[in-house]
């Protein structure tokens, strides 16, 4: 991570990385719709797939598998893309989403909307993603504070708290509101068991603007890597490039939110894992997240179905458990700095 | 021959026998003030506790201790609120009245306990031992033993309740009502349905999936008791109240005859939209056969106790039976 002294190597091709990137995602995707907590094993799954099963396997695969997958790759590529971004903008390693209390804000907003009656899938997400966007202005804040934002440590402690803050609140509501306590259990810990291709819809707009947005803000986050006067030099103006940032996080981190709940360490761990094959340069980070993200909640979900037969567990729970590692990894790093 | 058959005889044999009766009421009298008089001996979770007279200050930090003392004829000055709400559950809600809340089932406020001044508190079985300390300083509490998951675990209970309030004849009537109504129901369940046609399951409906309820609950008891086959399939471990959430892929499992279909959600029907609306719970049997019915959760996985029983054998009535 000591991007000042070495330029981006010639020899770190990135073509090689995103290749195998995509063979594992495709190789991922397709496990997931042939594994999963019930009866229907991958024989019955791969016949329904070229279009020999029977009735019970078509519904298993298609109905049940295929959405839950397509809605794992969504989420995963916004929450990797999304880590990646606020990692970027905060010059901090350990800034994501999940940690710093943005896919908390985004939960929070929807659970404070479902109980004050709100219902409509569209809605929740407008919700969801303002939510996201006053935990970004959050973080956004805390990092200009003396101390906080020089150090990825401290960053991260007070986003957990404010994360923290958060959940207790949305437990609060599951507490004293029963009428919608089922559907804000949900909004605690994510999941994308019996999600529908109608979630993922109504999320893709917002997702499309939040790409077009990121290929503009690449080279303008790119140059304010090499610090503030060098982008202001290239003739960038940082404060709309970290507004800008923001509000894609937002809306990826809040659209994510929306149809699968929180779900956290996935933005620490892609991004992390990205860095280390592709080298610190954001331009080659986000592509590599593009396939990682996906590769890592589709997986995760995979493993969700299967340990606990014929229940699921959570997906938030199991992404929490991969990315632990990861964050503690990171933390005692021995140069820990920030980006 | 024989002196009875005389006037006069049966004359005296007719004073003898109110001299008698009357004396045996006076005995009669006497006894029942001896057993009022006398501390009633109860043998709680933490040891036996004594109690006298018919105690007036109750609290009840129990849904099924408040539906007891209810259904004893005795008005609690203060509950607590039914899971995950914040008042006492809507099935006992009008019968309850102005009733003080003093904490949930995960906490209680102490000092507002205190502030009732009760002379009597009924706990849940699952009151700890620390807790009991506290509130035994307050006023005699009684726990019930912990009988472990059983189905008809909630009548020993609302005994052990009728007792500490001393209106041990009312529980017993009580009681004898719901087993009564209960048989009558499943006669007519029975008559109406064959054998293989029985076959219920209770489940709590979420998005992510079903969980599925034990047979050893109070509602799924009942059930039983009505004349249905309940059970889940397997799913829920011993001495658990219920499964983990199935998976999607595995909602076959609770395909049977009759789903009960428990929300805490009020509005029951909205809660069955809400799951024919997932692909997975339409393709189910008993959805084509239109016979998931809706019910209340905070009656059917919260609650025990004889007014509950009441409530949801009306529900089993109205929804199986008048159709």
């Amino acid at each position: 991570m000591s991007k000042d002294y070495r330029p981006v190597s010639k020899s770190r091709q990135l073509q090689p990385a995103m290749l195998a990137a995509l063979a594992v995602l495709a190789f991922t995707c397709l496990c997931s719709l042939l594994l999963g907590a019930g009866e229907t094993g991958p024989g019955a799954a791969l016949a329904a797939l070229i279009g020999q099963g029977d009735n019970a396997a078509d519904f298993v695969v298609f109905e049940l598998r295929a959405p839950r997958t397509l809605v794992g790759l969504a989420v995963g590529l916004a929450l990797g893309v999304a880590g990646a971004l606020l990692q970027a903008v905060t010059r901090n390693p350990l800034a994501e989403p999940g940690l710093l209390g943005v896919s908390a804000g985004s939960a929070f907003a929807v659970a404070v909307a479902l109980a004050l009656g709100a219902s409509t899938a569209t809605l929740r997400m407008f919700v969801a993603q303002l939510g996201a966007l006053s935990g970004c202005l959050c973080v956004l804040g805390a990092v200009r504070l003396r101390g906080v934002g020089d150090d990825p440590v401290r960053l991260v402690l007070a986003g957990a708290a404010l994360s923290s803050l958060l959940i207790a609140l949305t437990s609060l509501l599951l507490l004293v509101d029963q009428h919608t306590a089922d559907e804000i259990r949900f909004w605690v810990i994510g999941s994308v068991a019996g999600r529908n291709l109608g979630d993922l819809l109504s999320i893709l707009p917002s997702f499309v603007l939040a790409g077009v947005l990121t290929l503009l803000i690449a080279r303008p986050l790119a140059a304010l890597a090499l610090g503030e006067q060098v982008a202001v030099g290239l003739g960038h103006r940082p404060g709309l490039v970290r507004l800008l940032t923001m509000l894609v996080v937002a809306l990826l981190v809040g659209g994510a939110t929306a149809v699968a709940g929180p779900i956290i360490f996935v933005g620490l761990v892609v991004p992390y894992l990205a860095r280390a094959i592709a080298g610190p340069d954001i331009r080659r980070t986000l592509w590599l997240c593009l396939p990682l993200g996906p590769i890592m909640v589709v997986g995760a979900d995979i493993v969700a179905r299967l340990l606990v037969r014929p229940s699921e567990l959570p997906l938030g729970v199991l992404t929490a458990l991969l990315g632990a590692p990861v964050l503690i990894a990171v933390v005692r790093a021995r140069r820990l700095h920030a980006l | 021959m024989n002196l009875m058959h005389h006037p006069a005889c049966r004359q005296r044999y007719g004073t003898g026998h109110g001299i008698a009766a009357a004396l045996l009421l006076v005995f009669g009298l006497l006894m029942s003030m001896v057993a009022t008089a006398a501390p009633r001996v109860l043998e709680t979770a933490y040891g036996q506790v004594s109690i006298e007279g018919t105690p007036e200050r109750v609290v009840t930090l129990y849904e099924g201790a408040l539906d007891a003392a209810l259904a004893a004829g005795v008005q609690p000055l203060a509950a607590i609120a039914t899971r995950g709400g914040s008042d006492v559950a809507d099935y006992i809600e009008q019968r309850a009245g102005d009733v003080a809340i003093v904490g949930t089932t995960r906490e209680l406020n102490l000092e507002a306990i205190v502030s009732q001044q009760p002379d009597l508190i009924l706990a849940s079985p699952r009151l700890p031992k620390q807790q009991y300390e506290l509130l035994s300083r307050i006023a005699p509490t009684v726990v019930p033993p912990g009988t472990g998951l059983t189905a008809d675990g909630w009548k020993a209970e609302t005994r052990l309740f009728g007792k500490a309030l001393g209106r041990q004849d009312q529980i017993e009537a009580a009681l004898a009502e719901i087993e009564q109504r209960a048989a009558a129901l499943a006669e007519q369940v029975q008559t109406r349905y064959a054998g293989d046609d029985r076959l219920a399951y209770l489940v709590r409906w979420m998005p992510q999936g079903a969980i599925v309820m034990s047979t050893q609950l109070f509602s799924t008891g009942l059930l039983d008791a009505a004349g249905f086959d309940v059970r889940d399939s397997g799913l829920v471990g011993d001495g658990r109240p219920h499964s983990d959430p199935l998976s999607l892929e595995n909602l076959a499992r609770v395909d049977g005859d009759w789903l009960f279909l428990a929300t805490l959600n009020e509005e029951g029907e909205e809660a069955l939209q809400a799951a024919e609306s997932s692909p997975a719970f339409a393709r189910l049997e008993v959805a084509a056969r239109d016979r998931v019915i809706p019910v209340d959760g905070q009656l059917w996985t919260s609650a025990s106790g004889p007014l509950a029983a009441t409530a949801l054998l009306d529900r089993i009535e109205a929804t199986v039976l008048d159709r």
